[in-house]
């Protein structure tokens, strides 16, 4: 068990809205870029299993996808595996194929994530991703996800005091990274200019706080890694990125559900000490509807496995889920780069900033490079391998947000509304 | 005794129009559209090219049993308002569950208490936008409520207050609408006092962006609905 397990190649089909490519043009797309990149890798030879990633039937209106993109691939008769846990599907697909090549089954295992979100108007989207939410309760009352997750940033807004402003900080500095990415969604409909606070303010509210600006997008678009194990990732590459460490939790499916959950009350005392006296304390004052412990949970376990006790410290850079802004704010504190309530210090100190203490989301991420479901964590590792091996300013044809240097990240990936969260940590050789 | 169950799609009684409706959303193209598109896995990589798109509706009716918490929605129905209670450690659920979830229960199951009409709002947001069914009637404020007793809290609307005056904390009156259909919608609530300004969330120039926002909202629902728009916040 002590095999460790590396990245060793990975592609990107860019994101956008439409893209009018069948689905599995898109992986072809993916996969072939990876090919490209590295002609090491014998194909199909050095493929083991496939672990599949994307999230909603009802987007495409075909079940078992897979099996078009498994053969479309060339792949058959390699073991296939579907993952489906909502905006978990990709990173929950990276740490299974991370548990295969662990058991010591597998050696080299493909990911293959995608989404085509672009066949069905924008109501009938949200829609058909809200019925990932509990559809006897939450979404008959005109529930979606952009409300579930305004209810939950207003609940925090009211406990610990972040503005719009800051959410719209958020925006900007995602929104501007992503103007650099030759595979975002914002900069094939926007281009290259930057925006500002004011933008944001500008643009439509869709559940407040949020505005389309602190909202994730409607993508199509697709992705792929292929994790090899200790034994066989130098025949791939002389620069492995390995994965130190993995994370998984979860929270209740209802939102509201958490309020005096039993399940969390007494696990993370010195935030329950925490709690300002603005509102009646709940029996589970931590999470309770304004933060996400399942975010804490796998962000702890991941952080144990790497070692890692100040992630400020100790991380170069992460790639957060972000499909609103104000999740990215509490997750500075789900993740401990600040204390329970201070992730508005965190934005106005300009920490997570380009040029900051631990830049996130140079991407773009979800509101900006887009949110295809089950391709978006994969993209975000792929950017995370590329900025680790020192590739990004050849695949982005610029500098702007290349680091040098960089020996350390995070990946962060949730479903629902925090319902199930992984994190993986990922370190250069 | 034979067990035998009756096919629930067999057992229920409602208006066979959605049978057709159904029928109508049958997977077959309805029209096709040769559209000019892009090819390429990167934007610097791009070139022009042409994709057959068709048009393809389908259509369901789910036959969908509330199971061990159908009192719960039956009591909507008869304007009762219920919840679950658990022998063993006391707590209160509604939404219901048949079975407590408190790790020391061992999966116990629970009883049936009514719940008083009355709550406060521990969250909520005012809705600008939502998914297809909803639409006519935005904007709307959702408002979790958790009602008085109760350990878990309900998403409900949230009708006559702006929504600039809503906090959490707030006290509300739980109510069932005129025509109840059995589900979570034949609730509402409206404010139980007058909201306390010193509780806004939101920045004097905050208030004044909602308003507008609002408004448009609005504007843009009647113009789409025409006399089916049912705006539930009037600015």
């Amino acid at each position: 068990m002590s095999n460790r397990v590396a990245i060793v190649g990975a592609g990107i089909s860019r994101f956008d809205n439409p893209r009018f490519e069948l689905h599995e043009e898109l992986c072809a797309e993916a996969v072939q870029e990876m090919l490209a990149d590295n002609p090491n890798i014998e194909y199909p030879k050095d493929i083991d299993a496939v672990m599949y990633s994307y999230f909603s039937d009802h987007l495409a209106g075909q079940l078992c996808f897979h099996w078009i993109i498994h053969d479309y691939l060339g792949l058959l008769p390699k073991p296939a595996y579907r993952v489906e846990s909502g905006g978990a599907t990709p990173v929950d697909a990276l740490i299974n194929a991370f548990m295969y090549i662990k058991s010591g089954i597998f050696k080299n295992v493909l990911i293959v994530g995608w989404e085509k979100m672009s066949e069905l108007n924008t109501p009938k989207v949200n829609e058909m991703i809200a019925a990932a939410s509990d559809t006897d309760w939450d979404f008959p009352v005109g529930g979606y996800y952009t409300g579930y997750y305004a209810v939950l940033e207003t609940r925090h807004m009211h406990l610990y005091g972040e503005t719009e402003e800051d959410l719209a900080k958020i925006a900007v500095k995602n929104h501007n990274n992503a103007t650099f990415n030759p595979y975002a969604q914002w900069r094939s409909q926007h281009g290259t200019t930057f925006i500002t606070i004011d933008d944001v303010f500008k643009s439509r509210i869709i559940s407040w706080p949020y505005r389309a600006l602190n909202c994730a997008m409607i993508s199509d678009g697709g992705a792929c890694m292929l994790l090899a194990s200790e034994e066989t990732a130098n025949k791939f590459t002389d620069s492995p990125v390995w994965i130190t460490g993995i994370g998984l939790g979860t929270d209740t499916m209802r939102p509201g559900d958490r309020v005096d959950n039993p399940m969390y009350k007494g696990l993370y005392p010195e935030d329950e000490a925490l709690y300002p006296d603005v509102s009646t304390k709940p029996a589970s004052p931590y999470p309770e509807m304004a933060n996400f412990g399942s975010m804490r949970t796998s962000g702890d376990m991941a952080y144990k496995m790497a070692g890692i006790d100040n992630p400020v410290k100790q991380l170069d850079f992460a790639e957060l889920f972000n499909p609103y802004d104000g999740v990215e704010l509490v997750e500075y504190e789900d993740l401990r780069f600040c204390k329970l309530g201070e992730g508005k210090k965190i934005v106005r100190e300009g920490i997570t900033e380009w040029g900051g203490e631990l830049p996130c989301q140079l991407s773009g991420a979800h509101t900006a490079a887009g949110h295809p479901v089950g391709a978006t964590s994969i993209a975000q590792a792929t950017q995370i391998y590329w900025q680790l091996t020192e590739q990004t300013a050849n695949k982005w044809k610029t500098n702007a947000r290349a680091l040098s240097g960089a020996q350390r990240a995070m990946l962060q990936g949730h479903g629902g509304t925090g319902c199930q969260s992984g994190v993986i940590i990922f370190e250069r050789g | 005794m034979t067990y035998r169950p009756k096919k629930i799609v067999d057992a229920l009684e409602y208006n066979r129009k959605w049978d057709e409706w159904a029928r109508q959303g049958n997977w077959s193209p309805v029209g096709w559209r040769w559209v000019e598109g892009s090819k390429g896995h990167r934007l610097d990589q791009i070139s022009s090219t042409n994709y057959l798109v068709i048009q393809r509706p389908h259509a369901s009716v789910y036959h969908h049993s509330y199971g061990m918490i159908s009192k719960f929605f039956k009591g909507l129905l008869e304007k009762k308002f219920y919840g679950t209670k658990c022998p063993k450690c006391g707590l209160t659920f509604c939404p219901p569950r048949a079975h407590c979830w408190n790790p020391g229960c061992r999966i116990q199951e629970t009883e049936w208490v009514e719940l008083p009409l009355r709550g406060e709002v521990f969250t909520f947001s005012p809705m600008a936008f939502s998914a297809t069914p909803f639409l006519k009637t935005l904007p709307f404020i959702i408002a979790y409520i958790r009602v008085e007793g109760c350990c878990t809290t309900v998403p409900t609307r949230l009708i006559k207050i702006n929504p600039w005056e809503v906090y959490p904390g707030l006290k509300v009156n739980i109510h069932f609408t005129d025509r109840t259909k059995g589900d979570i919608m034949d609730l509402y609530c409206t404010p139980a006092e007058t909201p306390d300004p010193s509780k806004c969330m939101m920045t004097p120039e905050g208030i004044e962006r909602l308003k507008n926002d609002m408004r448009k909202v609005r504007d843009w629902v009647v113009k789409k609905f025409g006399s089916e728009a049912k705006p539930s916040i009037d600015i």
